[in-house]
């Protein structure tokens, strides 16, 4: 099953996923997407100005462009996704740093959608790892 | 994604053992058709995606909770990133706060290969008003 992460781009969420037997939906794939097809030239922009009204699709016309772009990325994969997989109270740098409004919107369109959501804190000691990944386990296990 | 190119990040978790120089020379000794670069936190591999999932599955054989992996979407030293051909240099942010996560969670890993379960957390309940005014009144 496809299975979208938050922090989209977290190398963690990403291995578990696939170490569980499933497929991770990640920005780092989106991103290739554009960098292989699309050939975007100006890194480290990753989306181009289509993309950005592409974006209207999920947020509205006053919100940021950053927004968009981000949500351009990681709403279809949202769409595509038969489950997802959030982190919650991770560090201030952990994950896609400087637009707090995208995660929420992230957060509200995995809720709208109605899929299998597993909520994970992010883990500050090995007891909480350990229930961290037995967690992920159990739930990605339970994916059929 | 593309299925002709698949550039992947091993990243080496740092209680392990492990250097980015074994590592690196693993990856070699497999004999597939696969770039590698040895980086600081582990390597990059670009290979075709059948090739690179069957590097790392080789390598899970062998270092199972110590090396993780996702996938990146740029090539292995491609001019507009890469910091010896004056790319973007945008930093590591994220991952060197990953890094710093993975003892963690090898160790738990490892716990749950030993057969640990989820135990959800205490729910934290609301303290009573008694016993409020008592710590109140002992901090007077």
């Amino acid at each position: 099953m496809k299975v979208f992460i938050d922090p989209p781009n977290s190398l963690v969420l990403y291995d578990l996923v696939e170490r569980f037997g499933h497929q991770p939906l990640s920005a780092m794939a989106a991103i290739q997407e554009r960098v292989d097809n699309l050939e975007v030239d100006m890194p480290p922009m990753n989306v181009s100005l289509d993309d950005v009204v592409k974006g209207l699709k999920y947020a509205g016309v006053e919100v940021p462009s950053g927004i968009r772009g981000r949500l351009a990325l990681w709403g279809p994969m949202i769409e595509e996704a038969d489950a997802a997989i959030i982190m919650d109270d991770c560090p201030y740098s952990f994950g896609c740093v400087g637009c707090e409004r995208s995660n929420l919107m992230v957060k509200y369109l995995i809720k709208r959608r109605g899929i299998p959501a597993l909520h994970v804190s992010y883990p500050e000691d090995d007891e909480q790892a350990t229930n961290f990944v037995a967690q992920t386990k159990e739930f990605l296990e339970g994916l059929q | 994604m593309s299925a002709e190119r698949e550039t992947r990040l091993l990243m080496i978790s740092p209680s392990s053992m492990l250097t980015p120089d074994q590592l690196v020379r693993m990856v070699h000794s497999f004999g597939l058709t696969v770039t590698v670069k040895e980086t600081c936190y582990g390597c990059l591999i670009e290979a075709s995606a059948e090739t690179a999932r069957e590097v790392l599955s080789r390598v899970r054989e062998r270092y199972p909770n110590e090396v993780f992996s996702k996938v990146r979407a740029y090539r292995c030293s491609d001019p507009v990133r890469c910091r010896a051909q004056h790319g973007t240099r945008p930093g590591y942010a994220q991952l060197e706060e990953e890094w710093s996560l993975l003892p963690r969670i090898q160790h738990g890993l490892e716990e749950v290969e030993k057969g640990a379960k989820y135990v959800p957390p205490a729910e934290k309940k609301r303290i009573p008003v008694n016993d409020f005014k008592k710590i109140c009144e002992a901090q007077r």
